[in-house]
């Protein structure tokens, strides 16, 4: 008799462990998202500008021009709050279609970014399907900053792949160390 | 020794619960109006393959192993179709942007010529889910032609 109240005790106790722990990663969501937005409201004005999107972009581009997967990861980051801060409010409707078709892919791009360290290949995967999303951004909604657009001949075996960059002097996000200097402007943005 | 016939009782006891707790299941029987088939062309080799390597996390349909009868197995199969779904969901794919729709696709290349996917968790005991080197190319092969006509289809 004792041997079964003792067994029924623990296995309340297991169930009653796991129940909690579905209580306390929700709690832990919550409160995440609520200071993400507090993060949000505070540093960043909303705006239709592009500025702190890119911002986290070239931080993301000059991560991996120097092989670093943790600071591309905290980038890839930083582009999600940077999406998350963006008013679409003065959007015309078209401007409107085009931006969230970008946004979808974009912040997924940078969501996996931010979940990959360690695995940079990988990052610099969802890199180039960013790059493109970046340009066709820039394209629509315009930039303040200059910015370059360089071809790499060589990534994704010789297909080729654009980033865009702050700076004319080449540094290939792509290759990183290994060659750093691999590619060439096609393009400037204004 | 007491003490450890409790502890060992008391496994037994949970192990023997848990069965009793059945998560819901991953069936769906109605019509898929955005599934991949209805936005590019789905060779039957190819639906196929994706069907017995892809779609039980990947789809709103899967085929549960007879082990997932066993708990824990139904949890941790659960986990994976939830993560696997919010992923990529070919029954779905018709509500993807087309940027996003261009982009799953690409993923798909790559996590196979990666051999990412399908998990090598997932092969260890779906052994009929590793795909040979014959299968794998038809997929790509695949991709690249959908590709193509989403391109054309959305320029």
């Amino acid at each position: 008799m004792k041997t079964l109240i003792y067994s029924l005790a623990f296995s309340l106790l297991f169930l009653a462990a796991c129940s909690n722990n579905g209580n306390k990663t929700q709690t832990a969501a919550t409160s995440e998202a609520t200071s993400t937005k507090a993060v949000v409201s505070e540093n960043l004005e909303k705006g239709t500008s592009t500025a702190a999107i890119l911002r986290s972009y070239l931080k993301l581009k000059n991560a991996f021009t120097i092989d670093n997967d943790k600071d591309a990861a905290a980038a890839g980051n930083e582009m999600v709050t940077a999406f998350a801060s963006f008013d679409k409010k003065s959007l015309t409707p078209e401007q409107d279609k085009a931006y969230t078709d970008i946004y979808d892919d974009a912040k997924e791009h940078a969501e996996h970014i931010g979940a990959n360290v360690g695995n940079i290949a990988h990052q610099r995967e969802h890199f180039d399907m960013l790059s493109k999303d970046m340009y066709d951004l820039v394209k629509l909604l315009g930039t303040k900053q200059p910015l370059y657009v360089d071809h790499c001949p060589m990534y994704n075996n010789d297909k080729g792949a654009i980033w865009l960059s702050e700076t004319k002097d080449i540094k290939n996000p792509y290759l990183g160390k290994a060659m750093p200097t691999c590619g060439t402007v096609k393009e400037e943005l204004k | 020794m007491k003490g450890i016939k409790k502890i060992l009782l008391g496994i037994l006891v949970i192990v023997v619960v848990i069965q009793f707790i059945h998560p819901a299941r991953n069936k769906s029987g109605q019509a898929m109006p955005n599934d991949i088939s209805k936005i590019v062309a789905m060779p039957e080799d190819v639906q196929g393959i994706l069907k017995k390597a892809c779609y039980d996390c990947h789809s709103n349909n899967t085929e549960y192993p007879w082990y997932t009868n066993i708990q824990p197995m139904h949890w941790f199969m659960n986990y994976h179709i939830i993560s696997g779904k919010e992923e990529l969901n070919f029954n779905e794919f018709g509500t993807y942007t087309p940027r996003r729709q261009q982009s799953k696709l690409r993923s798909i290349e790559n996590s196979l010529k990666d051999g990412t996917m399908p998990l090598s968790s997932y092969t260890l005991i779906q052994r009929n889910a590793i795909l040979s080197e014959v299968e794998k190319s038809q997929i790509i092969n695949w991709v690249q032609n959908s590709k193509d006509s989403l391109t054309k289809k959305y320029n």
